[in-house]
């Protein structure tokens, strides 16, 4: 008995030490965004004085204050919801009929038309840059950041189909030959069935989507210019432009600016992290 | 994972779409067809088209504002071989695949086996490391390019250990700029190899170790012989994925430098960029927007091809 608690001992041990190390190691990897946070609480004496790397002597939410009102954020988390908002669920239920045909459905050259979607993959967004910029100036869509959604959407569409596609081949076809029977149509078949029976890949989907959406610049640079229209990336940018010298309220909007991400990561990683391994080792 | 939740039942496993029933005879191809044809519209409007007239445009000499163009043959691909800023920028775009591959690749292995071990806290140092990977890029290339910065915090915590003649304008300078966008790029980059890793270390079975062990097989032995031939498949994604993501470095570099010092840190897309929208050069830009294209769907043709077939 005693070797046994005595080998349990060592085990939890060995297993503090390595949760120490790795949490220094976290710490230090994080401490980017630490100095960040710090930098941003501090007055601007304090900074010049005392430098980055050391805490804050008082703490002051002026530099906040400014950068909020500078970097028009407000506009810029406006802009990028509403993009965010329309983008992922118009691509996503693009993406879900699309996948439900290569999944379930008869259709004519099912694996070329399979490979032709996933090849989109690997089609970087700048060579759609000029002819999505001439097509929307002719359609007077151009500043206006509705002008993003359609190569947004087709965009999104190859990695949307490549998990849903995944997941619908799974559902049992005997449960939509059954339905049928019952003399249920297609679409509400799709709608009724296989949508809610895929809720939680339909989330994964989404949640990893509107990160990347909200996070996109090629294109938002290319098509947007007025700094009404600007969505977060842009204005980060724009941001860092007028604040060069000063610490604090550069990374005062730094922060504002990601914030959202930091808070939609919080809450959502566990989702994230299945849907990027669903993603690339799929089944 | 969720999606493993549905499971068809073993003995009936994908019938092919059978035909017996004269109510399904009129569900033919076209149901399938009406569901594809919303997204096959956008993604050819969108993607597939803009791609195919990226390659004619590449072709003329359109400024990107008068109503003609006129078409020049290669002369854009020709102009491209003897642009000294594409050849900085080849060579940038080489180091960066190698640098930002390789490193990432390394470090999210060495991360995965050492949060793979008895940790406490575990799924929240998990989560503390990926979270550099779901920042804007822009986001982080602003608060690297404010780290880096002549009086910034590196030079500074390198004069507080005692380095500080190793103080140095890290982006001012065109020998070290390209290097020091790259730190950034390998913070970023190593979550989501670490979480693969991760995820195909769990799936080793662990009486392969237990085997080994009882054969008296060493630490290294067993990682030399067990782990690392297991997560074979997932070097191979991981690598594909990677060069897919290389080829289209454009944030971090328009964030950090715009491509200065004097050019020396642009990448193919700025250069394109450019070109494009500053230089109103469209059929050059989008010669050079082909050219990464081109690279991009050869080094992926070989991952789409595999992930398609998984689908059939």
């Amino acid at each position: 008995m005693t070797t046994y608690t005595r080998r349990q001992a060592r085990r939890r041990r060995r297993a503090l030490a390595g949760t120490a190390v790795m949490l220094v190691f976290a710490f230090f990897w994080v401490s980017p965004v630490l100095i960040l946070i710090t930098t941003a609480v501090k007055s601007a004496a304090d900074f010049a004085s005392s430098g980055a790397i050391s805490l804050p002597s008082s703490l002051t939410f002026a530099n906040f204050q400014s950068a909020w009102s500078v970097g028009q954020f407000g506009t810029a988390f406006r802009n990028s919801g509403l993009v965010v908002l329309v983008k992922v669920p118009l691509g996503i239920l693009l993406a879900a009929l699309l996948s439900y045909a290569l999944a379930q459905l008869k259709i004519h050259f099912r694996s070329s038309l399979t490979f032709f979607m996933l090849l989109g993959l690997t089609v970087p967004i700048f060579i759609a840059a000029v002819p999505v910029f001439t097509l929307l100036r002719q359609a007077g869509l151009i500043d206006n950041i509705w002008g993003l959604l359609p190569p947004y959407v087709a965009f999104g569409l190859p990695f949307e189909v490549l998990i849903l596609t995944a997941f619908f081949r799974r559902i049992p076809h005997e449960l939509i030959e059954a339905a049928r029977i019952d003399g249920a149509g297609e679409l509400r078949i799709f709608f009724g069935i296989v949508l809610p029976l895929s809720l939680p890949v339909l989330i994964t989907v989404a949640i990893l989507d509107a990160v990347a959406t909200w996070n996109e610049l090629t294109m938002a640079l290319v098509l947007l210019s007025s700094p009404e229209h600007r969505t977060v990336p842009l204005s980060l940018l724009n941001f860092q432009g007028q604040f060069t010298t000063n610490f604090p309220a550069l990374s005062a909007g730094i922060l504002i600016a990601l914030l959202p991400i930091l808070i939609w990561y919080g809450l959502s990683q566990r989702w994230i992290v299945s849907g990027l391994l669903a993603g690339a080792i799929k089944g | 994972m969720a999606r493993d939740t549905l499971q068809a039942p073993p003995v009936v496993s994908r019938p092919a779409h059978p035909s017996g029933w004269p109510k399904l005879r009129a569900r033919g191809p076209l149901t399938g067809w009406a569901f594809a044809a919303p997204a096959l519209i956008v993604y050819v409007a969108f993607l597939v088209y803009p791609a195919l007239n990226s390659a004619y445009l590449s072709f003329t000499n359109w400024n990107g504002l008068s109503p003609t163009k006129a078409f020049v043959g290669f002369q854009n691909y020709i102009a491209l071989v003897h642009d000294s800023v594409v050849h900085t920028a080849v060579r940038n775009n080489l180091f960066w695949a190698l640098v930002t591959i390789v490193v990432p690749l390394v470090l999210g292995l060495a991360l995965a086996l050492a949060v793979n071990t008895h940790l406490y806290l575990r799924s929240f140092i998990r989560t503390v490391l990926y979270m550099p990977a779901v920042l804007p890029l822009v986001g982080v290339g602003v608060i690297w390019g404010w780290l880096f910065q002549p009086d910034g915090v590196v030079n500074a915590l390198l004069h507080d250990i005692g380095l500080g003649s190793l103080q140095h304008a890290w982006l001012g300078d065109s020998t070290t700029a390209i290097w020091a966008i790259m730190v950034p790029a390998i913070w970023v980059r190593t979550g989501f190899p670490m979480l693969l890793y991760l995820a195909a270390l769990q799936g080793i079975p662990a009486e392969y170790y237990e085997a080994a062990r009882v054969d008296g097989a060493g630490r290294w032995q067993r990682f030399r012989h067990i782990t690392f031939p297991s997560l074979r498949t997932t070097h191979y994604i991981l690598i594909a994925l990677s060069l897919i993501e290389t080829a289209r470095v454009f944030d971090l570099v328009y964030a950090m430098t715009s491509g200065g010092p004097g050019n020396s840190t642009q990448v193919l897309g700025t250069w394109m960029y450019f070109n494009v929208f500053q230089g109103y050069r469209f059929g050059y830009g989008t010669a050079i927007a082909v050219v990464i294209a081109f690279i991009s769907i050869l080094v992926g043709i070989p991952y789409v091809r595999s992930q398609a077939r998984d689908l059939r």
